[in-house]
């Protein structure tokens, strides 16, 4: 008996009760139908998150300083001066794989301009920062290396603290204090909101020369310290880069074995892996809780076919008697199963993707639907008729045709 | 030398209902001839329905020898006894037993479909066997739409369609008036008269009295076996 002929007989089954056929069906989609949705709302949360962190710029590795330790208690990375701006420079001039370096030493201060006050943080820093951070000034400039050279007092401020100390005037060319200090503003930064480690809008930027001789101060054992040195390497080259900055630094430190390493290094690629083991979790979960309305659906179908089968006990039992075989008969209901599932699968399919682009458009998230999560539905909708139909249809092949011949 | 195309061979039937086996069929013993018309009759529980099932291939016995087309049977897998109820057997029903969802020729067609014969060939076949039982104008109508006698026709197409060599009729005329059931019997008769081996059960003596051979059950077993008629006797 060919293939055509049993899809076709199961094809009369679901006929013979449309509505039946229909609800079921039904289950099916809603269950498909939030898989492809959900899975499309974890799918955009780590497009999202990779956005984010190709946001703080490409390529970049964070060189930092470890950790101090006081009478063997550990304070965490970054809080050991073992990282210097002479370092910084040597990166620059040694390492051929990085492109651009900027050496950054931060501190909070009480900065004031007229009667607006604020408590900001300074970031003392290098003229290759705008670049290497993908964060430019939106109106006037950045201090350039003659203004590093000659330490001058200016500085570019950030969006926030724009607002907090000039709410209703221009900034560029304004005086402002800092812990005292006089500074002329000389450019507004970009409006770049928060990323997972600070605010990047409630900054002030200077040189990192200026900063050492008036804010900052110097380390007295190794003299201008930097909390973090960015890096970026060039296209392609993240791990050359990686490596050659850890043998100079290992080199300058004068350290003899990687466990004795007074700094830390982190590539962009790791905090991207983080993002992205994070935002995967989130999908699972999501894929996880749709999965269940679609085992539900499932269990739906088998529902349905169990009662097909003991309602059509009759119909079985004469298609025994003229002939049909224990398959014939498997082959009916199963395929009857995957045909209500498979529909049901292609309708969620269809659905998703609809709910997806509402979700997109009207709650302003970012939803993508991947082919792998459509193949992934299809062939679950498949695997379920496949699997909740074959019990009924083994129940209905199994049958004795003169019992079944003989039910009303 | 007859040609016999059932033959029984002491053959049991028990059922196992609590402590006590209970025989449907007891040591039972007959042959059909090829072509021959036979009508079982008996009272209800006597065993008549239980030998037909297994004359049919729809069970086994329990005990006994069954011998289908010289033949034996017995050790036949389910999906062997399938084809054999597909290709030798045609059986008739009190009930007609029609697919209500498919009209007539679509049930007249089913056998067919799963002796894997393709659609123009099946419906070339069905047409024909609707031909035979007088109800080519009737072929699209579904069960629901056409007379118990029209139903019956329809059933007994479905049996000869696939050629069967034995027609098996389980009280063919039990839900019909008397005139529509005269139309069914006259159609056995052609049956007959084409060289297919018809045995039918029935309580009716009116409608046994047209077969050549009434063979009598109780208890189930042979009471009385009487030819009443030669073989091609009309």
């Amino acid at each position: 008996m060919g293939f055509r002929e049993l899809i076709n007989i199961a094809w009369q089954g679901i006929l013979s009760n449309k509505l039946r056929s229909s609800l079921t069906v039904l289950g099916i989609v809603i269950g498909i139908a939030s898989v492809i949705t959900l899975m499309g709302i974890g799918e955009g949360a780590k497009k999202e998150a990779e956005k984010q962190v190709q946001s703080l710029g490409v390529n970049l590795i964070y060189v930092r300083p470890g950790a101090a330790s006081t009478a063997s208690i550990s304070q965490g990375q970054g809080t050991a001066p073992t990282l210097t701006y002479e370092d910084a420079k040597a990166i620059k001039d040694t390492c051929p794989s990085v492109d651009e370096v900027a050496a950054q030493y931060q501190s909070s201060f009480q900065v004031q301009h007229g009667e607006y006050n604020t408590s900001t943080t300074v970031l003392g820093t290098e003229p290759a920062y705008p670049e290497v951070r993908n964060f430019h000034p939106a109106r006037g400039r950045f201090f350039t290396a003659d203004d590093m050279k000659d330490a001058t007092r200016v500085c570019a401020i950030g969006d926030t603290v724009r607002e907090d100390l000039f709410p209703d005037e221009s900034a560029i060319g304004k005086q402002i204090l800092i812990r005292g200090e006089l500074f002329q503003v000389i450019g507004v930064m970009e409006k770049k909101g928060a990323n997972q480690m600070t605010d990047m809008d409630d900054q002030i930027f200077i040189p990192i020369t200026t900063g050492y001789s008036t804010l900052f101060g110097l380390n007295t054992v190794t003299g201008q310290a930097v909390k973090m040195v960015l890096a970026r390497a060039k296209d392609g080259q993240d791990l050359q880069a990686q490596f050659q900055i850890t043998n100079l630094l290992r080199l300058r430190h004068g350290i003899k074995s990687p466990d004795q390493d007074d700094f830390q290094i982190r590539t962009q690629m790791d905090i991207m892996q983080t993002a992205q083991s994070i935002t995967g979790v989130f999908s699972l979960l999501l894929g996880a809780t749709a999965g269940i309305s679609l085992v539900v659906g499932g269990i739906g179908i088998m529902n349905i076919m169990l009662v097909s089968v003991t309602e059509r006990t009759r119909e079985i039992g004469i298609r025994k008697a003229i002939g049909a075989k224990f398959g014939d008969i498997l082959w009916q209901f199963v395929l009857e199963a995957i045909i209500l599932s498979v529909t049901g699968g292609l309708l969620g399919i269809a659905l998703g993707m609809l709910g997806s682009d509402w979700i997109g458009r009207f709650a302003n998230w970012t939803c993508i639907v991947t082919p792998y999560s459509v193949i992934l539905a299809f062939a679950v909708s498949f695997g379920i008729g496949l699997f909740f139909g074959i019990y009924p249809a083994r129940k209905a092949a199994l049958l004795d045709p003169i019992v079944a011949l003989r039910t009303e | 030398m007859p040609n016999n195309v059932v033959e029984l061979h002491d053959i049991s039937r028990v059922y196992e209902m609590g402590e006590e086996p209970l025989y449907a069929l007891k040591q039972l013993t007959l042959s059909i001839e090829d072509g021959d018309y036979v009508a079982i009759m008996g009272t209800s529980g006597s065993g008549k329905s239980t030998l037909m099932n297994l004359i049919g291939c729809l069970d086994r016995p329990t005990e006994g020898r069954y011998l289908l087309n010289h033949k034996d049977v017995f050790h036949l897998s389910d999906d062997e006894l399938a084809a054999i109820r597909n290709t030798t057997i045609g059986f008739v029903f009190q009930q007609f037993n029609l697919l209500s969802s498919m009209t007539a020729i679509e049930n007249v067609m089913l056998p067919l479909v799963y002796a894997g014969v393709d659609k123009e060939q099946r419906t070339i076949r069905a047409q024909f066997a609707l031909q035979q039982v007088g109800l080519e104008q009737r072929m699209y109508h579904r069960p629901t739409q056409l007379s118990g006698g029209q139903q019956q026709r329809v059933s007994i197409a479905r049996a000869i369609v696939n050629k069967p060599r034995i027609l098996l009729a389980d009280e063919p005329t039990g839900a019909l008036d008397s005139h529509t059931a005269e139309e069914i019997m006259a159609l056995f008769d052609d049956l007959v008269e084409q060289g297919i081996t018809v045995i039918l059960v029935t309580h009716d003596g009116e409608v046994a009295n047209r077969a050549s051979r009434i063979v009598r059950m109780r208890d189930g077993q042979i009471t009385s076996d009487s030819r009443i008629r030669s073989k091609n006797e009309k």
